[in-house]
């Protein structure tokens, strides 16, 4: 019986293919248009954390100056106090639960070798970087712990600065100039690639923290200190012990708010995702809309097919049809008519979804329980939109029904 | 089957319509008894009523007063699914304008009371193609109504009406669409289909040659019953 009536139905969305098919257009702009949505912002919420991980997931970061807040940073009442060597060697001293605790300076500097140049983020730092920036070596080898307290002049390069000076060459042992200071290379970093927000990782060179500050700097100030957690503390159990030992350090009164600031990179990626979650939520809610409005469509569409069929409907009632049995059947044919509609929406979607994800460079991520969702939701919508006028239908009299012209 | 006890009976039955000054009284008090495996002509002029008791007759329509019994059972007061059930097991219905689906096959036509019978397909198909063997339309089963003339259509529309292997056969006019030699093919099956199965037809006309193939005929005139004569019964050879 269904089955039959789900092969009538598809009869006659055959027999007006055109109208038909306006009919769904609606849908099909819907059903598309949340799949594309929640599809490209699954992928952007993937690529935002896989963002923050290259920057180095359990990682606090310090710098000077007020934390952000009501006000803004830095406010007027007090001088930047740059961090000092003191507050570094503070935090390796106490601080427990951390893996690795590294300063790092940095500044955009022309960095030359023979006639090329390429303007590079310089960082001064220590051989612990690495392993508190999870960055491994493609080749070569840190820095020693005397270099980095002598500050030879050595240094480590990214990707992006051995394809502009070297090409696919080996860069060990050449020397740049950097800032009319020269280096030797000792090391190749493993590529990391862009941020999402489109910064170079890998055009990168790492120098020790005194040849920086002397060299480069001009000064003995640290930018930021990075500390990573051991697997076994969480990021928010470390970041008051950080505050509480620099604190000391720097000799904060308890009256006084810290002259740093301690950002945690996992609450930032937290936020970040859920920030591109609330984002993909609203648009994919925008585009819901449409989805009401196609079901509209439909209940339009179903009011004339039954008006037009009344005929028909008259002679089904004559013959035996009970009331539900006429109810049935145009709730199928609506149902069937979005169902279809629904499906060519999610073939489209996702196809923009996947076209988004190449020129977008995001990973392609269909849900498939946002596709069962929608295929859900558009059955749901012809059968909501479809019942009333299956319903006038259904209540026809046989008698009037049959003299309809 | 030899006429016996009534299938039909009207026991002082009004349709009106209408509120207060307005109101019109389509019949007015009928009594009326058909017996099983009559064939009754139906006639009188418009708005004589006989349109009205024919949709009673054919349990689409209910009586305003009185009593309408069809097969002992109070089908005045069923409530609109029973009348369909009534209809779907019971009565067929052959239209002036035929009623088919269109763009719909002739099988597919007479199968579909029997699909509200929840008849299973391949039965459904078996009792189709009998039905169309019975009003002579073997080999026109796949022929949408638009292939077929007037008096084939007409032809699947009384299939579609036998196919339940109904009592009663309510026909509306079922020559009027059709010029004579057709007039007169349909009227020579349903004389045949009357005969052989004892199939009661009741059948509205206006045309005389039409009811002279009815046995009795019934003339309705302002709401009443004017006149109901039956032929002699003429010895069959």
């Amino acid at each position: 019986m269904i089955w039959e009536t789900v092969r009538l139905s598809l009869r006659s969305i055959r027999r007006n293919v055109l109208r038909s098919f306006l009919t769904l257009l609606g849908i099909v702009i819907g059903v598309a248009a949340v799949i594309a949505m929640l599809t490209i912002g699954s992928g952007t919420t993937q690529k935002v954390k896989a963002d923050i991980a290259k920057l180095g997931s359990n990682l606090l970061v310090v710098r000077a100056g007020r934390p952000a807040g009501p006000g803004g940073p830095g406010g007027l009442d007090q001088a930047v106090r740059p961090l000092a060597e003191k507050d570094l060697a503070a935090l390796v001293a106490h601080l427990s639960g951390a893996r690795a605790i590294s300063p790092a300076s940095q500044k955009q500097v022309r960095v030359i070798f023979g006639t090329e140049s390429l303007t590079s983020g310089v960082t001064g730092t220590d051989s612990a970087y690495l392993d508190a920036r999870d960055w491994k070596l493609a080749s070569g080898r840190p820095f020693s712990d005397s270099e980095t307290r002598s500050g030879t002049g050595v240094c480590l390069i990214g990707e992006t600065v051995r394809q502009q000076f070297f090409g696919a060459g080996d860069p060990e042992g050449e020397t740049i100039r950097v800032n009319r200071t020269s280096c030797k290379i000792i090391g190749l970093l493993e590529p990391k690639g862009y941020t999402g927000f489109g910064q170079d990782q890998d055009n990168v060179v790492l120098m020790p923290l005194h040849a920086y500050q002397r060299r480069i700097a001009g000064n003995r100030d640290i930018d930021n200190i990075y500390i990573a957690a051991d697997d076994r503390t969480p990021t928010s159990e470390l970041q008051p012990r950080v505050e509480d030992i620099l604190r000391d350090a720097r000799r904060v009164t308890p009256d006084r708010e810290s002259d740093f600031a301690i950002r945690d990179m996992t609450q930032i990626a937290d936020a970040m995702a859920s920030a591109t979650t609330t984002m993909t939520g609203m648009l994919g809610a925008v585009a819901g809309v449409s989805l009401l409005v196609g079901g509209i469509g439909i209940m339009n569409i179903m009011l004339v097919s039954v008006t037009e069929r009344t005929r028909e409907i008259g002679i089904r009632l004559a013959i035996g049809a009970h009331e539900k049995h006429i109810l049935i059947q145009f709730l199928v044919e609506a149902t069937v008519l979005s169902l279809l509609g629904g499906i060519i929406g999610i073939l489209i979607g996702l196809s923009l979804a996947g076209l988004a994800s190449v020129t977008l460079t995001i990973p392609f991520a269909p849900s498939p329980a946002v596709i069962l969702l929608a295929v859900g939701f558009s059955a749901l919508i012809g059968m909501v939109f479809g019942f009333f006028p299956a319903l006038r239908g259904a209540r026809l009299d046989p008698i009037d029904a049959l003299r309809h012209e | 089957m030899a006429a016996g006890a009534p299938l039909i009976t009207f026991d002082k039955v009004w349709k009106s319509y209408g509120q207060g000054e307005a109101k019109v009284h389509a019949l007015a008090g009928v009594d009326l008894a058909i017996r099983r495996g009559e064939f009754v002509a139906i006639m009188g002029p418009s708005g004589s009523g006989k349109s009205t008791a024919m949709n009673i007759i054919g349990c689409l329509d209910t009586p305003t007063a009185g009593t309408y019994s069809f097969m002992g059972v109070d089908a005045g007061r069923l409530d609109r699914n029973r009348r369909a059930m009534l209809r779907n097991l019971y009565v067929g219905f052959v239209f002036q304008g035929y009623n088919l689906l269109a763009r719909t096959t002739a099988a597919e036509n007479v199968e579909l009371p029997l699909i509200y019978r929840g008849v299973a397909s391949r039965e459904r198909r078996d009792l189709a193609m009998q039905a169309l063997a019975q009003v002579g339309l073997v080999g026109r089963e796949h022929h949408t109504p638009a292939e077929l003339s007037g008096g084939q259509q007409q032809r699947v529309a009384i299939a579609r009406a036998i196919v339940t292997r109904p009592t009663l056969l309510v026909a509306d006019e079922p020559t009027g669409n059709l010029d004579t030699a057709r007039t007169h093919e349909i009227m020579e099956l349903l004389t045949r289909l009357n005969r052989e199965l004892g199939l009661t037809i009741t059948m509205v006309t206006h045309e005389a040659d039409v009811a002279e193939y009815a046995e009795r005929t019934i003339r309705f005139l302002d709401g009443h019953v004017a006149s109901d004569s039956t032929k002699l019964e003429v010895a069959q050879p």
